[in-house]
């Protein structure tokens, strides 16, 4: 599981559900959870929280600015890369420190995947996990 | 309010252990000691009961002091007003399920209390057989009734479910969480098994080589508590397996065998017996109606 | 043959064993319970009967008991008791060399009893007294049915102790075995039969009773 310590910076409720921001110095990340700051005490800005997301979830591009959905972003180049025969383990280093990628060994040999490319991290807000 | 301070030094099968507790049991709260066999869980609980004497420190609650090894106060356990509910239930062979409840009732007390309990742990049609009849979950109900005939101020379960199977332990879970609520009891519960402990729990104590090395809540203790990942369950590793550069966890999750994905830095202290705990986003299942 | 001795035989053993029973219950539930140093030696006191020979007890018991000695003399002044060549006396000695034959099963089977029972009688706020009667003992039924029938059968099989301290006199102190000896003496071996065949039907009859109902519990209690 990749995990990275942070402040909360913003909050929006809707209904049982929050949209959470979250500062990783120098990234931002979303999160959507089924939590509101009245049923759980770490929901307040300025809160430290850990951001979480599993190695599976996380997708890979090369292009600059791609042109998807996906709202976290974080830009990097490969340290490691450990290939198998379905799957490629990726080590990408950024800016708030390593984070690990899993992906099919196929997409890591199209987009010609090698140690030192520069990449970025794509993960969706859903599944980012918060824990204080 | 029940405070615990004692020593004892206990002779055991690993050699002598030095236990020296200091807890606080809230009234109305559940509250549990977790830790290997032979960390001094039952010793604790017969101390409690006055059928073991401490060596020093003292037990009171707030109406009566049950120990005090300086006061020299150590009342028998026909004063402490517990129930107790041992590993091997002690029901006596002699009696019927009725007559053993009977038997634990006070002079003065009435009778319905009896009726009331027979009712809660559903024993009815077998309130006249003797225990010798009963399987072990039957006499584990009639152990636990008996244990709340004199509405005690302390419940007492020393591994109470853990002869069980699965699906009786489940049950019995339910039994014991309910009366713990209806007759507002304190009650302290020895149990090894982490998602027994997240079910009744309010608070926990770690006990290891007779010392508390944690006490919280069983959430934080057994860790994603406060996460927000709100799919969550504790389960018993059973396999670790590499998968290409994955491992594949299976996993036993109350009846079911799950398997999942771990990265080669997850799986590499995990092996078949650890309990663990699993939690994803409530976004990734998927739901059909079966 | 006449039917006095036999008679006679019965009456001691049916006494003995019901002042047994009521002693024993006190002492094995203490000797079951003890962690006092004095239990060996109260234990090698109660087994005692079991290897002396009959005699000695008897012939100890003559002169404890003889109105010639102080003891003696100081019962039948003070409360007119005579023990030796009575009733009474046969009843006292009997008791005594019976005493481990009703004590031991007792006291196996409250040892034999799990610790957990009176621990979760006393937790619920019960006396030692009323969980001795209503849930130890009841537990303990062939032992304690173990104990009636030995005692019962080894009292009519006593001769020494009776001997010595009872004499042999006719409707007082005459048992059974006592009275096949005499009329053995006296080579009546018709009337030494009828005797003879009577306690061993007794004895097998009460022992026959305890295997069916045990299913061969008495065994293990056996001397």
């Amino acid at each position: 599981m990749n995990s990275f310590s942070g402040h909360i910076t913003g909050i929006r409720t809707h209904d049982a559900l929050a949209l959470v921001t979250v500062r990783v110095d120098p990234h931002t990340f979303e999160a959507i959870v089924i939590d509101d700051p009245e049923t759980s005490a770490y929901l307040r800005t300025n809160s430290p929280v850990q951001v979480q997301f599993k190695e599976t979830e996380v997708i890979i591009t090369t292009a600059k600015a791609p042109v998807v959905s996906l709202r976290n972003r974080i830009e990097g180049h490969i340290s490691a890369i450990e290939k198998g025969r379905l799957l490629s383990r990726l080590t990408i280093q950024t800016a708030i420190g390593n984070l690990v990628s899993i992906i099919s060994t196929d997409a890591a040999v199209e987009l010609g995947l090698e140690k030192n490319s520069p990449v970025t991290a794509m993960v969706k807000l859903n599944e980012i996990i918060l824990a204080p | 309010m029940i405070d615990i301070r004692i020593r004892k030094n206990l002779q055991s099968a690993q050699g002598r252990m030095d236990l020296h507790l200091d807890m606080s049991l809230a009234a109305g709260q559940f509250v549990t000691l977790f830790g290997a066999s032979g960390a001094g869980k039952t010793s604790t609980l017969r101390m409690l009961c006055g059928l073991m004497t401490p060596d020093a420190g003292h037990i009171t609650t707030t109406q009566k002091t049950w120990f005090d090894h300086r006061r020299h106060i150590n009342l028998p356990p026909q004063q402490r007003n517990i129930g107790y509910v041992s590993q091997d239930y002690a029901l006596f062979p002699n009696m019927t399920v009725r007559k053993n409840l009977e038997f634990a009732l006070d002079k003065k007390q009435s009778g319905t209390i009896v009726d009331e309990l027979i009712d809660i742990v559903e024993l009815g049609e077998l309130q006249y057989r003797k225990p010798g009849m009963l399987s072990g979950g039957q006499q584990q109900r009639v152990a636990l009734a008996r244990a709340l005939v004199r509405k005690p101020d302390l419940l007492l379960l020393d591994e109470p479910l853990s002869a069980l199977d699965r699906e009786m332990r489940e049950k019995l879970q339910q039994y014991i969480l309910d009366v713990h609520r209806k007759y507002q009891l304190t009650t302290l519960l020895i149990s090894h098994d982490v998602g027994e402990i997240m079910k009744l729990s309010d608070r926990l104590y770690e006990i290891q080589d007779g010392r508390i090395v944690r006490e919280g809540t069983p959430a934080d203790i057994f860790g994603l508590g406060k996460s927000s990942a709100r799919f969550r369950f504790t389960g018993e590793v059973t396999g670790v397996q590499k998968a290409d550069i994955v491992y594949i966890v299976t996993l036993r999750i109350g009846h079911d065998q799950v398997k999942i994905i771990a990265d080669p830095s997850e799986a590499a202290d995990l092996q078949p017996g650890d309990k663990v705990a699993v939690a994803s986003k409530a976004f990734n299942p998927v739901i059909r109606k079966i | 043959m006449e039917w006095g001795p036999v008679i006679l035989t019965l009456q001691l053993a049916a006494v003995t064993t019901a002042i047994l029973f009521v002693l024993a219950i006190p002492l094995a539930y203490w000797l079951s319970q003890t962690r006092s140093r004095i239990k060996p030696f109260a234990e090698a006191l109660v087994s005692m009967p079991l290897v002396l020979p009959p005699t000695v007890l008897g012939f100890y018991m003559l002169l404890a008991f003889s109105p010639n000695n102080a003891f003696g003399e100081w019962l039948d002044d003070r409360f007119g008791i005579r023990l030796v060549f009575s009733f009474s006396g046969l009843v006292l000695a009997s008791v005594l060399y019976s005493l481990p034959f009703m004590v031991h099963p007792i006291q196996s089977g409250l040892s034999a009893l799990p610790q957990a029972l009176s621990e979760a009688a006393y937790v619920l706020g019960k006396s030692r007294r009323t969980t001795l009667f209503r849930v130890l003992l009841p537990n303990i039924r062939p032992a304690m049915l173990t104990g009636i029938v030995l005692t019962f059968a080894h009292t009519i099989g006593e001769f020494g102790v009776v001997l010595m301290i009872g004499g042999n006199i006719p409707g007082k102190t005459r048992v059974a075995s006592i009275a096949v000896y005499d009329e053995v003496e006296a080579l009546r071996y018709m009337a030494a039969h009828g005797y003879s065949l009577v306690l061993l039907g007794i004895s097998f009859g009460t022992l026959l009773i305890v295997y069916l109902v045990n299913g061969g519990y008495l065994k293990r209690f056996s001397p």
